[in-house]
């Protein structure tokens, strides 16, 4: 007999469909989301009364997986003790051994984040040569769907192209074979050109500066790399972690890089990062309301914050040549980086914000400010960037500051005393509704990433499904869901796994012309490290890499080209 | 054809070789009058991995215990009530691939063992270094694409890795130096090979590593330097120096090397371009510690303990709780074929290995289980020596017969369960 659950009693929030804090049930059968014909019963009901529902969370930008978090892990081991002990082994037969913090282990990641009420995550930044590890990490988290956005754009095959005026449609078709490649979800470009240019010893790149060996510009690459995704119909745009990271006076890179986009669609990625100006003092400020008004000027873009929290993390970023400029500031003074296969590179720092620093408290209140600043909420995405602004786990906290005035001018007063009394945040009184978390952190990022069927509640939507019992503190509310559904099976009840599945795997497979293939054969034989033919991960062997998870393929839209 | 159709497809195989962690994939593999024959290659070391293999007949080795043959259920069962008896078990060798180690780790949590690979020292080195100071490192295709000095420092990886020089690039027509870095002290300089550059320096390896960071830091070392302060003055003037280096030929506290290495290469880097290229981590030994490493997030040498994750660089040498009795039972992994055979100690001993490694377990108190090869008798997972790419590798002959070290270790963790229960 098909089981049907109802959730009874419960308050929907579904942004997606329109619902705001409605009292109705929520029935699910077979994995989904359904309504119960008149007259006939559920076979299991649970009463939510006094809950907010809402769909699984879904963190879009999250380094989970892949080749530079193994290497913080490798970094890091004394994050993984509990002061001269060891972590405690789980008290839950269900979990294997796995620490947490800033540098989980694969199955503590999955384990955290469905006890939070997330759903999916996806890894940002995957290169290729590097994407059967990445998916084999993300096959070892457990419960959560998962997929991963591709590097481009600092292969060196991308940028001889572009510099030689190669036609662009075979530049496009170099993309859309990549993205089938590696069984991407879209595409990322970090610091474009600058990780190239590192391997060529230059030390900084603008937006219209030339990379000093293959002359072209990040403009050119940020613009070629959006309209190519545009053309092959990725639904996902672009996915941008721009120019001069941590910079002070970036926001200047971050408009330039906005403009370079002539209204073409993209997704700035942990802006926070990428928002400072050069005033005050200390020639560092916050330039957190020309880039939300930029955002609020372009509908064209979307945008993660990378929120930082105060305390000890890892910075992992395939930001090679900014990492390296950052690398004195490690704290504890180690770090690692690579170049690596001709196509990216890695840099992993160590990092503690503290907040009494001047500009790590400004930091927190720029990643703030961007959150309040920018008037719709469909196109921001509630992320630290984790591990890099903090870890994952800090997400009910920040959505604690948030949606509470009163709590976030507390923290706010404890800051450096230049930030506390001078902040412009001290000025904004928005308090971000349940309904604009909803959207920020489940419907939005299924929308932006052409997810159909996910982040939302309606009637065929997958149930992942997210109950939270009503509590004034909202990180508490938020930490520890009281149910919390994976495709229809209960998976975390108040805070513990109570069943361990395998999440499935998020990609696209544009269509392209497969003549491209002739010239990436003849350019790896002459420069690469891998026999062409071993480079496309085909369905049986990802389905091997992601532990037999199933394939999600998500849809293209119509391209008219 | 749709795209999600076509990349769907089966895809062209080349054949990885498995059997050094360079897993080269431009060669290929023939059958010759029952043998595998290697083609387009001279490597010594693939020709040896390959001369284990029979390509005319599946191999007819059989699971034994104590010396007497049984079937592998009945192996299983075996080895599953010398794990469950046993208070600290040790897991060792580690020859197996990506596969093999998500396996093995949910044993080792079930056990609470402590896991080393067989080249558990020299992986060690790399990894202490990295610990305390971080590193900087490059992979094969920059160095092809992109070096214009490579410097070996203290051996010729070629002598063990034979395709060395060839992936690095050289002799492609580019203009890429070569130096192998020697200190007088070595017992006798490496054979020169063609087109290498031998410099050596008075003293051992940690004074002579130590003397070519003090010169690449531009600090005063007089007379003292000989020709390193030559080297120096061209790692400088490189336009992408490579420092490769082979952890498994360094001596006992090997990593303070690795770490001069580090500086030398951190330094270069605050106005030039430079890497490390270390070459190890074969047989299975890098592939299981970045897989424990991501399930866990602590690499190996580390054991689930009653109190928690214990992670012992030190404690937890393999070699070191054999010689001290501190374990009571080892499960040996040796699928390859080319790692050493399972210690001779007097412990209850299952090994799960290539058939050859089954005369060496005999005797009260073992169990042997022969498994597939990856690369060989089935498709597997490695991690390229550089850590960044993960090559596939496929089977040469559809089915040896024999169960991979995964299946053998999933259905052992369920008849411990069952023993448990």
């Amino acid at each position: 007999m098909t089981t049907t659950l109802r959730l009874r009693g419960g308050r929907v929030i579904d942004p997606t469909n329109g619902v705001d804090a409605e009292l109705r049930d929520v029935v699910v059968r077979d994995g989904r989301i359904v309504t119960l014909p008149p007259g006939e019963a559920a076979t299991e009901e649970i009463d939510i009364s006094g809950c907010i529902v809402m769909a699984g969370g879904i963190d879009m930008h999250t380094h989970i997986g892949g080749g530079k978090v193994n290497l913080a892990r490798l970094l890091m081991p004394e994050l993984q003790r509990a002061g001269p002990n060891p972590i405690a082994l789980p008290s839950n037969p269900l979990e294997l051994a796995s620490c947490g913090g800033c540098t989980p282990g694969t199955l503590a990641t999955g384990y955290r984040y469905v006890e939070m009420g997330y759903t999916a995550a996806f890894e940002p930044a995957m290169m290729a040569c590097n994407a059967r590890h990445t998916h084999m990490e993300m096959g070892d988290t457990p419960i959560l769907d998962h997929g991963a956005y591709v590097m481009l754009g600092n292969d060196e095959l991308f940028l001889e192209m572009l510099s030689r005026g190669a036609d662009f449609q075979q530049i496009r078709d170099y993309v859309g074979w990549t993205i089938n490649a590696a069984k991407a979800m879209g595409v990322k470009v970090v610091n474009p050109g600058g990780i190239s240019a590192f391997k060529f010893n230059q030390r900084k790149l603008d937006v219209d500066e030339n990379h000093v060996h293959w002359q072209v510009t990040p403009r050119q690459v940020v613009h070629t790399l959006a309209k190519a995704l545009r053309e092959l119909g990725v639904p996902h745009p672009l996915h941008i972690h721009g120019s001069n990271l941590g910079v002070a006076g970036n926001i200047q890179s971050t408009l330039e890089t906005i403009n370079a986009l002539e209204g073409l669609p993209a997704h700035l990625t942990h802006v926070q990062f990428h928002a400072y100006g050069t005033e005050g003092p200390k020639k560092f400020s916050s330039a957190a309301l020309q880039l939300a008004e930029a955002v609020n000027a372009h509908p064209n873009v979307s945008i993660d914050v990378g929120q930082i929290m105060f305390g000890q993390t890892v910075t992992a970023s395939g930001d090679t040549m900014r990492q390296h400029a950052q690398s004195g500031l490690a704290s504890p003074h180690k770090w690692i980086g690579a170049d690596i296969e001709c196509e990216a590179g890695c840099g992993v720092v160590p990092f503690r914000y503290r907040d009494q620093n001047f500009v790590n408290a400004l930091q927190w209140a720029i990643g703030l400010e961007i959150f309040l600043l920018v008037n719709d909420p469909w196109r921001v995405v509630l992320t630290t960037d984790h591990p890099n602004g903090g870890p994952f786990t800090s997400y009910p906290h920040l959505i604690r500051l948030l949606t509470d005035r009163s709590f976030r001018a507390e923290q706010l007063a404890k800051l450096h005393p230049d930030v506390a009394a001078n902040a412009a945040l001290n000025s904004i009184t928005r308090e971000l509704s349940f309904y604009e978390i909803a959207i920020m952190t489940r419907a939005a990022p299924a929308r932006l990433l052409g997810l159909t069927d996910r982040g939302h509640l309606g009637v065929g939507a997958a149930a992942d499904i997210s109950v939270y019992r009503e509590d004034a503190d909202r990180e508490a509310m938020f930490t520890t869901p009281a149910y919390v559904f994976k495709d229809g099976t209960l998976v975390a009840r108040a805070g513990r796994i109570t069943a361990v599945s395998v999440g499935g795997t998020h990609f696209v497979a544009p269509d392209y012309d497969r003549g491209i293939e002739t010239m990436l054969r003849k350019h790896h034989a002459a420069q690469g490290g891998v026999n062409f033919d071993q480079l496309a991960i085909g369905h049986d062997e990802l389905c091997g890499c992601c532990n037999g998870g199933r394939l999600l393929p998500a849809s293209c839209f119509e391209t008219t080209s | 054809m749709s795209a999600l159709k076509s990349s769907s497809g089966p895809v062209a195989a080349p054949w990885t070789c498995p059997f050094c962690p360079l897993l080269c994939d431009s060669f290929g593999v023939a059958a010759e009058d029952g043998s595998w024959v290697l083609t387009g290659s001279a490597c010594g070391r693939a020709r040896a991995g390959l001369s284990h293999f029979s390509a005319a007949v599946a191999p007819t080795a059989q699971p034994h215990i104590d010396g007497v043959a049984c079937d592998v259920e009945a192996a299983i069962a075996a080895a599953a009530r010398l794990l469950a008896a046993s208070r600290q078990p040790l897991f060792g060798g580690l020859g197996t691939d990506v596969a093999g180690a998500r396996a093995l780790y949910a044993l080792a949590c079930r056990t609470g063992a402590v896991c080393d690979p067989a080249g558990g020292a020299a992986l060690f080195h790399g990894l202490r270094a990295l610990q305390d100071r971080g590193a900087f490192t490059t992979t094969l295709a920059e160095v092809r694409t992109r070096a214009d000095l490579i410097v070996c420092v203290g051996s010729l990886p070629s002598e063990r890795y034979p395709e060395f020089l060839r992936r690095c690039g050289v002799g492609e027509g580019g203009a890429v130096q070569v130096v192998l870095l020697q200190p007088m002290s070595a017992a006798s300089a490496d054979p020169a090979a063609e087109g290498v550059e031998l410099v050596r320096f008075d003293g051992d390896l940690f004074d002579t590593v130590a003397m070519l960071a003090a010169c690449v830091a531009g600090r005063a070392v007089g007379d003292a330097a000989g020709s390193l302060g030559a080297l120096a003055a061209r790692l400088h003037a490189a336009r992408y120096a490579v420092l490769a280096y082979e952890p498994a030929q360094l001596p006992p506290q090997g990593a303070l090397i690795i770490e001069a290495i580090n500086r030398v290469v951190a330094t270069l880097n605050q106005r030039s371009r430079a890497a490390a290229l270390p070459l190890g981590g074969g047989d299975g030994a890098s592939t299981v510690n970045a897989v424990f490493t991501w399930l866990s997030g602590l690499p190996l040498r580390t054991r689930a303990a009653p109190t928690g994750l214990e992670h012992e660089p030190l404690r937890f040498d393999a070699n070191r709780l054999l010689a001290d009795r501190a374990v009571d039972a080892l499960l040996w992994i040796a699928s390859f074929g080319t790692e050493p055979p399972p210690p001779i100690i007097d412990l209850p001993r299952i090994v799960l290995g290539h058939p050859r490694f089954a005369a060496a377990v005999q005797g009260a108190a073992t169990v042997f289980i022969p498994v597939s090869t990856p690369g060989i008798g089935s498709a597997g997972h490695l991690f390229r020596t550089d850590g960044s790419v993960l090559m596939p590798l496929r089977a040469l002959r559809g089915d040896d017969g024999l169960p991979t070290v995964a299946n053998v270790l999933k259905r052992l963790t369920r008849a411990l369960q069952g023993a448990n229960a």
